[in-house]
């Protein structure tokens, strides 16, 4: 098992700084999406992790904690994953991504 | 310029790459995209085999991303880090042999401008600290010399990363590596004079813990580059294996050495303001208005 990164949607859509998706050093990674905030609520949309390419480096984390000090992202197991995003499912701009994640493959 | 000539004419969509497609439908090929837009647009840099959590990686895909024309942009590597990552993007990369990359990219932006006249193909040499400074060395000055016109980007690591950790020219004094015991015996080089000395029309140097900054910088430097004459751009991007750097705290690193010996410094020609003034829009070269004297009476 290895670590990837999870980014809590509450936290994020709250705020919405999109500093993770700018540090990052994995192209194509952290990804934003507006309506996976709004359809819950929220005010802004929310970035997620595409777990496939995933490095676990942390990076993202520092960057959330002590840049943007919204404590929005944790490494945790693959396996442990609350939501799995699929890479090969992810199509940009299309609402598909989020009826991805709304029905995980694990857990 | 306009952007319009980058489209599929009708019909003929479905023969083209998936890759291709995919770039122009959902990726920067065709418009304009900036930093601040990322994670919701495909990029042209795609999976590599780089370590987790590099500040070179960093620095290639937020270069790739300001890129004003990614597809109309070759990339020249050599070897080193670095070519892992720029090699796997959507836009043609030519690898030189170690040291010629500025060779190389003197000839292909010469051709380049033989074969497409004033249709801008910007030519941007991405290499490490070895290859620009110790290996490629005679080149990089010469294609300066010349006022050859492309881009030159130093990813400086400080270190001979891919083969185990030997010093570099741009290694700094008293730094020991695992092979280089001793220590090294003497000072940094200082390039960033030397691009001045030789006529580079834009040098910078740039940390990427400040993705806009690094977009505004690369932006600056290719379309300079196209008309004016050379430019260089002198990156730390640390090397978290070598310099035993713990991933999570690659930005901290970065942090602390961009205030310690690694400062944003950017030196643009009086040729090249005025070119990005006319020509792109850039207001930040105009004088500024005389403050008002202060009235005595």
């Amino acid at each position: 098992m290895y670590l990837v990164a999870d980014i809590s949607v509450e936290i994020c859509a709250a705020k919405s700084c999109k500093l993770c998706t700018q540090y990052c050093p994995e192209a194509n990674t952290i990804l934003y999406s507006d309506e996976m905030g709004k359809d819950q609520g929220f005010k802004y949309g929310s970035a997620y992790v595409a777990v496939d390419r995933c490095k676990g480096c942390a990076q993202c984390v520092w960057v959330c904690d002590n840049m943007a000090k919204n404590n929005a992202i944790k490494m945790i197991m693959i396996d442990q994953l609350p939501k799995a995003a699929l890479t090969d499912n992810i199509t940009y701009g299309e609402k598909s991504t989020t009826a991805v994640l709304a029905s995980p493959v694990v857990g | 310029m306009s952007l319009d000539y980058v489209k599929f004419s009708n019909g003929f969509e479905k023969f083209m790459p998936k890759e291709y497609r995919d770039m122009v439908e959902h990726g920067p090929f065709g418009k304009k995209v900036s930093v601040s837009q990322v994670g919701s647009f495909k990029e042209v840099l795609e999976e590599h085999p780089m370590c987790a959590g590099c500040a070179m990686t960093l620095f290639i895909r937020l270069a790739m991303v300001a890129f004003p024309n990614p597809e109309d942009t070759i990339t020249v590597g050599t070897a080193g880090c670095g070519r892992l990552a720029i090699s796997q993007a959507a836009i043609p990369f030519v690898y030189g042999n170690y040291g010629d990359q500025n060779g190389v990219a003197s000839g292909l932006s010469r051709g380049l401008r033989l074969r497409f006249g004033d249709k801008p193909k910007d030519v941007v040499v991405m290499a490490g600290d070895g290859g620009t400074a110790d290996i490629g060395f005679q080149q990089v000055l010469h294609s300066w010399f010349r006022k050859e016109r492309f881009t030159t980007i130093m990813l400086d690591n400080e270190v001979y990363g891919n083969t185990g950790g030997q010093e570099s020219g741009m290694t700094n004094r008293g730094a020991v590596l695992k092979m280089a015991p001793l220590g090294k015996k003497f000072e940094k080089m200082d390039m960033v004079q030397m691009a001045k000395v030789a006529g580079c029309a834009y040098v910078a140097t740039v940390v990427p813990n400040n993705p806009r900054r690094v977009e505004s910088v690369i932006k600056k430097a290719v379309l300079i580059a196209r008309e004016v004459g050379s430019t260089y751009i002198q990156a730390y991007t640390s090397c978290n294996i070598e310099y035993a750097i713990p991933t999570d705290k690659v930005m901290e690193d970065a942090k602390t050495v961009e205030n310690d010996r690694y400062q944003f410094t950017e030196y643009v020609s009086e040729e090249a303001k005025q070119y990005l003034t006319e020509r792109y829009g850039y207001k930040e070269f105009l004088a500024k208005p005389a403050a008002a004297i202060p009235n005595k009476a």
